[in-house]
């Protein structure tokens, strides 16, 4: 009746990584690497364990989680954030090895909260997941603990965190009380089939604004997280001062999961659309587009611009959730493993080019003349974000447009149309914004000479994979999509 | 593989091979970039004797499912619209590689961005499914700004941005329209062929609106007015071969998309256009002629000469006749063809004496005799001399928009007459007169200029004197495109 089998990958790596603390305790040699390799690859088990479930037979619920096709994939997009992560802290300098026991561990351990967080059905469960990723996150963003950007970054990070927890802890309480439950979703007496959880559907009755309420605060507090307009602040600082590896996991793993529970909560659970809050949900995307493209025009700093810009992305995504159509489900999918991709690639490539302290615009200049290779990888990875075909970021994007052109056509309103058009037109505009920030880059790799003494940027073996195999996704699938939307078809099969 | 994939696909091909080189070995890069787009141009010469004159529909077309999830196909294929515009591409494509041998710096990026930029000028011509066709419509974009960026004058990155954002923007737009079409048509579909048959779907207003959307990614690329301004500072700052294929191609894409798409697919929303049109057309026409004939900037003036020629187009176009779309397609190749030679011209003088300027010159004619002939011939056919190719296309779109269009097209004579003033001007002051001894140094033609150039020149004669070779390749797709407006 537990079904606790389900969760097999979590446990694998829960054990894994409670391991691995242990392994610093022992390890003789101070300044080992050892944990880094022991992380990814248990990562690299679990995310053969999380493949094996792929197959439906071996799917179902638990009492606080459900496993379906549609958290698994989220559960391997988490892993290979996860993995990639380990394989930049393998050539990552600032880190103090005294402690990669520790922080290997803490970074398998968010990746446990945030597999469970796509799986739950349960808001206690799910805030208990939440937490595990929020707690581990703040140590991993302070790390570099000589570095006062690093301080600064994980106690903003901590404090905004600790106010969001506070946010949804209270949407929580509203939520039982008008539910008289934490459970999003009830299983049935036998086991076999589940039903929704669904008071806002039949009827909002007394308990209405009650439940609005609860869902609204529900909703800023993911809306921390996962960096969206307004509740946005912490992400440049947390961003420029938590180690390299760090910020390519955070900018990646956390906001794909929360879009993932976004997706689950907001239009399978309980439907945004029932309780009126789609107007709500695209005034968010809308600002989260803007503001973060606008704001990432006026950036110097590589890490902050990119930080914003990962703001902005987020907000395409959030497209796909407030359209709540098939194509939208798929989009937010192909979109979430899309932007791993080329956001990961852009992320190592400055961790490449930023190896000697210096993130600014300027450590960029004339890279064509001292690595043509490497400027090339970044400007496919620029474009890609800003959507020029023919890379997999414009196929992502043409999804999510389109499932806001088909909700537009198909609403019944005409302030509904309205709505899903105004999201489509703002997405485009936003899209032409974005080109002139990411093309500032460019135009600093391509059209500034080098600075003296400056030679090409080392590239070991784990950047040189880790960008190959960035470099290989993004092109590939914007040339020849169909096997990823394919996948993503099935992976959009949910339950219940 | 099909021809048209042959023609297109070449010189990317090229394009990779150069990226494998290493920049050292510059011959070898020049001699791929070469081979590639001459080889597409052979191709291209096929395509000329293979097509056949005497029906409307698609040819050579290729068909393959490219992402069957969303109904887009891998589909080629070429009728009397674009079958000369493909030839053009590959034609202004390879006369511009000659002329780029001169490039010095960064040899291998020039030629592997050039080469990019070909396939999808190509692309865009032949492509007969949208997703497809505004896939090519985007590749284009990238390697102009890095052209244009790199390669360019004193404000370089500044129009170089400024061209891609501007593109970028009116394109968005187009992508909204194509989603648009795609879901209110049943079955739904981005195949071009289909959708020009749906239109009786479409209600007025839906068509009027998804109308300017595509509008908006057309106009900026032709230029219309008034999404002009990004063209003069782009012309200016970008090297010379480049300012030929921009002129010569990328300006055709617009034009080539309203023919084939605003008026072949949404007719209620082109008829509602209409008198805008037809206003604009006038304005690019005379607007653009007067800033021409204001220019002290040999360059600047062949830019706002493009933007006056390009409303010949539109004014053929908004005659709705056979002959006004024979006029605007035969001006958009006797375009590319004249202000391609017309740039390359620019270009050699201000290769030697690194001004463009046009009262710095005199006398020109005496010391560089060659240089004087064929620019006084390019010039000629731009202001539409009889006898030569500019001639017959502007006198088609006159004629054509005539019936439907007598003051405006009247009106649009006066362009005409500005336009021979400036040339008139520019031919007197940089060739006659005292001679500015100031230049005495300068030398005429190379080998390498006359290659690029004579071919273009000896076209302007052919096509002036003997027009049939070009006009019979059009004219019935475009008479059945002409008698669909009711």
């Amino acid at each position: 009746m537990f079904n606790l089998q389900l969760l097999a990958p979590e446990i694998v790596l829960s054990v894994l990584a409670l391991a691995l603390m242990a392994i610093d305790l022992i390890l003789p040699t101070r300044r080992s690497q050892l944990p880094y390799h022991l992380g990814w690859i248990s990562a690299l088990v679990a995310l053969a364990c999380v493949v094996a479930t792929l197959a439906t037979s071996s799917q179902g619920a638990g009492p606080l989680w459900i496993v379906d096709p549609f958290s698994q994939l989220f559960k391997a997009m988490t892993l290979l954030a996860v993995i990639v992560t380990f394989l930049l802290c393998l050539e990552y300098e600032d880190l103090s090895l005294s402690q990669s026991g520790t922080f290997a561990a803490l970074l398998l351990l968010s990746a446990v909260g945030l597999m469970l967080l796509v799986s739950a059905t349960d808001l206690l469960f799910l805030f208990v997941s939440l937490e595990l990723v929020a707690v581990s996150s703040f140590i991993l963003a302070g790390f570099e603990r000589r570095n006062r950007k690093s301080n600064e970054g994980a106690i903003k990070y901590f404090l905004f965190g600790a106010f969001s927890s506070a946010i949804f802890v209270y949407g929580l309480s509203l939520y039982y009380g008008a539910a008289g439950t934490t459970k999003l979703l009830i299983l049935s007496q036998n086991g076999s089939s589940l039903s929704l959880w669904t008071p806002v559907l039949t009827g909002l009755g007394r308990q209405g604004p009650v439940l609005l309420l609860a869902m609204l605060f529900l909703l800023l507090g993911f809306g921390f997280k996962a960096a969206m307009v307004p509740m946005h602040f912490w992400v440049p600082d947390v961003y420029e001062g938590a180690p390299m590896p760090v910020t390519t996991f955070l900018s990646v793993a956390p906001k794909i999961a929360i879009m993932g529970v976004l997706l689950r909560v907001f239009t399978l659970l309980v439907p945004a659309s029932g309780l009126g809050l789609t107007g709500l949900l695209a005034l968010l995307a809308i600002l989260t587009m803007t503001v973060g493209n606008t704001i990432a025009i006026f950036q110097d700093n590589v890490k902050r611009l990119l930080a914003y810009s990962s703001i902005a992305q987020a907000g395409y995504i959030l497209i796909g959730i407030v359209t709540a159509n098939s194509l939208g489900l798929e989009g937010v999918l192909l979109y979430s493993a899309v932007y791993i991709a080329m956001n990961v690639g852009a992320f190592t490539v400055l961790q490449a080019v930023g190896k000697n302290g210096s993130y600014e615009l300027s450590a960029f200049d004339g890279l064509s003349r001292r690595s043509m290779a490497l400027a090339l990888t970044m400007a496919v990875f620029l474009l890609s974000l800003a959507g020029i075909p023919p890379l997999a970021g414009f196929i992502g994007k043409f999804y999510l447009f389109a499932a806001a052109m088909e909700a537009g056509r198909a609403a019944a309103s005409s302030s509904s149309k309205n709505i899903f058009y105004a999201l489509a037109v703002v997405g485009v505009i936003n899209s032409v914004i974005s080109v002139y920030y990411y093309m500032k880059i460019v135009y600093h790799m391509f059209f500034l000479p080098p600075h003296e003494r400056s030679s090409a940027p080392a590239i070991g073996p784990y950047l040189l994979a880790v960008l190959a195999v960035c470099l290989a996704g993004v092109l590939a699938f914007g040339v020849w999509p169909e096997p990823l939307i394919a996948q993503m078809r099935i992976s959009a099969v949910h339950l219940p | 593989m099909n021809i048209l994939s042959l023609i297109t696909f070449l010189p990317a091909a090229g394009a990779l091979v150069i990226l494998a080189l290493p920049k050292e070995r510059e011959r070898a890069i020049q001699a791929a970039a070469l081979i590639s787009s001459g080889l597409s141009l052979i191709l291209c010469g096929a395509l000329y004797v293979l097509f056949n004159r005497g029906t409307s529909d698609m040819q050579f077309v290729e068909r393959i499912p490219w992402i069957p999830s969303l109904g887009a196909q891998y589909f080629l294929g070429v009728d009397g619209l674009s079958v000369p515009l493909v030839i053009l591409t590959a034609l202004m494509s390879f006369v511009s590689l000659i002329a780029s041998l001169n490039i010095k710096v960064r040899i291998k990026e020039y030629f592997f961005w050039f080469l990019i930029l070909e396939t999808g000028m190509s692309g865009v011509f032949a492509a007969l499914d949208m997703v497809l066709f505004y896939v090519f419509w985007e590749i284009t974009l990238v390697p102009m700004y890095f052209l244009i960026g790199i390669w360019g004058g004193p404000k370089k990155e500044y129009a170089a941005i400024k061209f891609f954002l501007y593109t970028l923007t009116g394109s968005v737009f187009m992508l909204l329209g194509i989603l648009a079409v795609y879901f209110n048509t049943t079955p739904h579909t981005f195949d071009l062929l289909t959708l020009l048959q749906s239109h009786a779907q479409w209600s007025s207003r839906f068509q009027i609106l998804v109308f300017i959307a595509f509008y908006l990614g057309f106009a900026v690329k032709v230029p219309a007015f008034p999404f002009h301004t990004w063209l003069p500072l782009a012309h200016v700052e970008a090297p010379t071969a480049v300012s030929v294929v921009l002129a010569a191609v990328l300006l055709k894409m617009g034009v080539y998309g309203i023919m084939r798409i605003s008026y072949g697919m949404l007719p209620l929303g082109f008829s509602w256009f209409l008198p805008i049109l037809i206003a604009i057309a006038v304005i690019n026409i005379i607007y653009g002629a007067l800033c021409a004939m204001a220019q002290t900037d040999m360059k600047k003036m062949v830019a706002y000469s493009s933007i006056n020629h390009m409303g010949y187009c539109l004014l053929g176009i908004a005659g709705l006749t056979a002959t006004g779309f024979a006029g605007a397609s035969f001006e958009m190749i006797n375009h590319g063809i004249i202000t391609g030679a017309l740039f390359l011209l620019v270009g050699v003088i201000y290769d030697r004496a690194h001004t463009r300027d046009i009262s710095a010159f005199g006398g020109l004619a005496a010391k560089l005799p060659v240089y004087a002939g064929l620019m006084s011939l390019a010039c000629f056919a731009s202001l539409g001399l009889p006898g030569l190719a500019g001639f017959i296309s502007e006198f088609l779109c006159f004629l054509g928009a005539f019936a439907r269009w007598k003051v405006c097209t009247a009106v649009s004579v006066i362009g005409i007459l500005v336009t021979a003033a400036f040339f008139l001007r520019m031919l007197e002051k940089v060739f006659l007169g005292p001679f500015n001894e100031k230049w005495s140094a300068l030398t005429d033609l190379d080998a390498r200029e006359l290659c690029a150039i004579v071919p273009l020149a000896a076209l302007t004669i052919v096509l002036g004197v003997y027009p049939r070779p070009a006009l019979d390749l059009m004219n019935t797709t475009l008479v059945h495109m002409a008698g669909l407006f009711k």
